[in-house]
């Protein structure tokens, strides 16, 4: 029999459902929060720097009484870089650098077992605007250990690139939820979710070429998450999700993230994260038409107005990310963390099948500092 | 017992779990008082009537019913407080078991008979939560005759259970006493903390302290609940499952903590630990007033 000290006895006691307001009981936060980020986000391949981003972002939560939550951002994201025409080229890479502003806002109204929220964001980009809507809402069951999530989001989107390949072109996108989280045993919640996202309209990157890809896009996910406390404090969380869609792509991701508190309100939290997927079936490999030459596939000839794309996201690979959060929180409401993240992505990590030959790696730091208090 | 000093601004009292109870509160308006109160009532009722080991509908009845014989099929709230309890079989080296209920076939305080060594040793093989077989969704007592009480954290649970039903339900001032164990609210309505008197255990009208509470519990275990005298010894209701005897150093020991759950538990096997209940008091890191059978009055803020 493991010694358990006296002092077990209280967090056992805390543990008990319905002995203390409960964080995700549904009512309101308590305390509003205002928080600055700054992202950095860096992606390169061998020779070529790619893709730089740095975002600052402000976010407000806002309690008012126990039954309303407002809350609201805004990033602003500055791009710059070269982003390869076609496959991994390097020559082809054309310099960019470009501004994005993003906002959103959400309204919650909790009652006394569910949530029904609303929210709206836009995105504008020089050649890129999207518009957002979204409705989300949960029931919770009497003892608070089973949560159903619905939710619904629709997406327009309209794209103006710069090269005036495609003038005021559209993207109308509708998102399914439907989420189930149920806590097992005092120490075990766990949760799935399914999405289904149905777009219609302009999915090509107008910067790259010979890039056509089908007007409909549908794309659904199966994620299944498990929280396990261990002794001490400390979370387990793993998750596992299972991707498709109807350009043939089918994805797998695992990840697994450890959450350690430590003493003097510092936690640490290491992270992996596996992800392996299998290609576009439009995708074509860097094989290209011996008459054209690159970046013209194969066969381009015999059927110019069939659907191809280069797109290194879309090739079969796998990737794997490691990551380390480290948070304080402080007297006052003040916490502060910061959180690094590197990823890297090779055909030859994809899980029992062959990768899409000749890319070259792709790797990218992330870098993340935040400050918030509590109001 | 802990009896409130300053008489609060609404006060519904009621009997539930063979216990004087009251809920005591202060909100703005007579009505809130009414519902909000009439919803911790009946949530000390359903627990009441949901682990009853009177109840043949009872959850606890059919666990022990199927005594050796089958797992019976548990909700959420029954796991966890199973859980706790193992929890709580653990951190007192086995000293506060959930299965040692059994042992009141012997003891009658009522007719104050002490049972013969006989009678007790037939009983204390069916005492052991390591014959609990606790699994997700499921609990099954392995020997026949076996028998699962909640009575040692039941009480407990229910104040804490109601005083959280009164905070959700807006309710910032009050507490909720059931026979002695209270789950504070928030403080009095003007910020004030309640002053609660803890019960000398040999004379009902007299205290031996006062805890001054504006949120937090206060849960007292002690040898006048159910006992009764004989030849200058009291045999009192909290029972050692290992040799079924009253424990005898402590007349009370009163525990002030955040949960009355943990305080009532604290209590107990603070009873049961005899000798050695203060120092487990002070390593558990708990806050104490303990009167021991030479009327010597110890205590720990």
């Amino acid at each position: 029999m493991p010694r358990i000290l006296g002092s077990a006895i209280l967090s056992a006691a805390m543990a008990l459902p319905g002995l203390i307001p409960s964080a995700h009981a549904d009512s309101a936060p308590e305390s509003g929060i205002i928080s600055l980020r700054y992202l950095s986000y860096r992606d390169k391949q061998p020779g070529l720097d790619r893709i730089t981003v740095s975002a600052p972002s402000l976010y407000i939560l806002f309690p008012v009484g126990r039954e309303w939550a407002f809350s609201g951002s805004r990033v602003m994201d500055s791009v710059s870089g070269a982003s390869s025409r076609y496959h991994s080229s390097i020559s082809g890479a054309s310099r960019m650098h470009d501004t994005r502003q993003a906002n959103d806002f959400n309204a919650t109204r909790y009652f006394e077992r569910a949530t029904l929220s609303i929210g709206a964001a836009n995105s504008t980009e020089h050649d890129y605007k999207s518009e957002a809507v979204n409705v989300t809402g949960t029931v919770s069951s009497e003892d608070n250990n089973t949560t159903w999530t619905l939710g619904f989001g629709n997406t327009n989107d309209s794209i103006n690139p710069v090269n005036n390949i495609v003038v005021n072109e559209k993207k109308h996108t509708r998102d399914y939820l439907l989420g189930l989280s149920q806590v097992l045993t005092p120490n075990d919640i766990v949760q799935a979710s399914m999405t289904y996202a149905n777009g219609h309209g302009y999915f090509n990157d107008p910067y790259k070429m010979v890039d056509n890809r089908p007007r409909d896009r549908s794309q659904s996910a199966i994620l299944a998450k498990w929280n396990h406390y261990l002794e001490g404090d400390s979370v387990l969380q793993s998750s596992c999700r299972y991707y498709w869609d109807n350009y043939g792509i089918r994805g797998d991701t695992l990840a697994l993230n450890w959450v350690k508190p430590l003493s003097n309100g510092v936690t640490v939290s290491p992270s992996v994260r596996y992800h392996t997927q299998s290609a576009a079936n439009f995708y074509y490999d860097p094989v290209y038409d011996p008459l054209l030459g690159a970046p013209f596939p194969l066969g381009f000839l015999s059927n110019p107005t069939g659907f191809y794309s280069p797109d290194q996201r879309l090739s079969a690979f796998g990737a794997i990310t490691a990551g380390f959060k480290i948070s304080k929180s402080m007297a006052g409401g003040w916490e502060a963390d910061m959180r690094a993240d590197y990823y890297q992505q090779k055909s030859g990590w994809r899980w029992f099948a062959k990768g899409s030959p000749g890319l070259e790696k792709l790797t990218a730091i992330i870098l993340q500092l935040g400050l918030s208090k509590k109001f | 017992m802990s009896i409130p000093v300053n008489e609060p601004e609404c006060r519904t009292a009621f009997v539930a779990m063979g216990s004087d109870c009251e809920v005591c509160l202060a909100a703005a308006s007579r009505h809130a008082i009414d519902e909000a109160a009439i919803a911790a009532i009946k949530e000390v009722i359903r627990i009441e009537e949901k682990y009853s080991r009177y109840r043949n509908d009872s959850v606890v009845a059919a666990i022990n019913r199927n005594a050796g014989l089958d797992a019976v099929a548990i909700d959420t709230e029954t796991a966890y407080l199973l859980n706790y309890m193992g929890t709580l079989f653990q951190a007192s080296s086995g000293l506060f078991d959930a299965t040692s209920g059994i042992l009141r076939h012997a003891w009658n305080f009522k007719d104050c008979v002490i049972p013969t060594e006989e009678q007790l040793q037939r009983l204390l093989p069916l005492i052991g939560w390591q014959h609990v077989d606790l699994n997700v969704g499921t609990v099954k007592l392995r020997l026949d005759g076996m028998e699962l009480d909640f009575g040692g954290v039941g009480k407990e649970y229910a104040a804490d259970r109601a005083a959280n039903i009164l905070k959700e339900r807006g309710i910032t001032s009050g507490f909720v006493n059931l026979g002695g164990d209270i789950s504070v609210v928030g403080p009095r309505p003007d910020g004030t903390p309640w002053i609660f008197g803890i019960r000398h255990p040999r004379n009902p009208n007299e205290t031996i302290a006062s805890v001054a509470a504006t949120s937090g519990a206060l849960a007292t275990s002690g040898d006048y609940e159910r006992f009764f005298d004989l030849g200058g010894m009291r045999y009192c209701h909290i029972l050692d499952p290992r040799t079924g005897h009253p424990v005898t150093a402590w007349r009370s020991i009163s525990i002030i903590a955040p949960l009355a759950v943990a305080a009532g538990s604290y209590a107990t096997i603070a009873m049961l630990k005899q000798g050695d209940a203060l120092t487990w008091l002070e390593e558990s890191d708990v806050a104490y007033i303990a009167m021991d059978q030479a009327g010597c009055v110890y205590s720990r803020p």
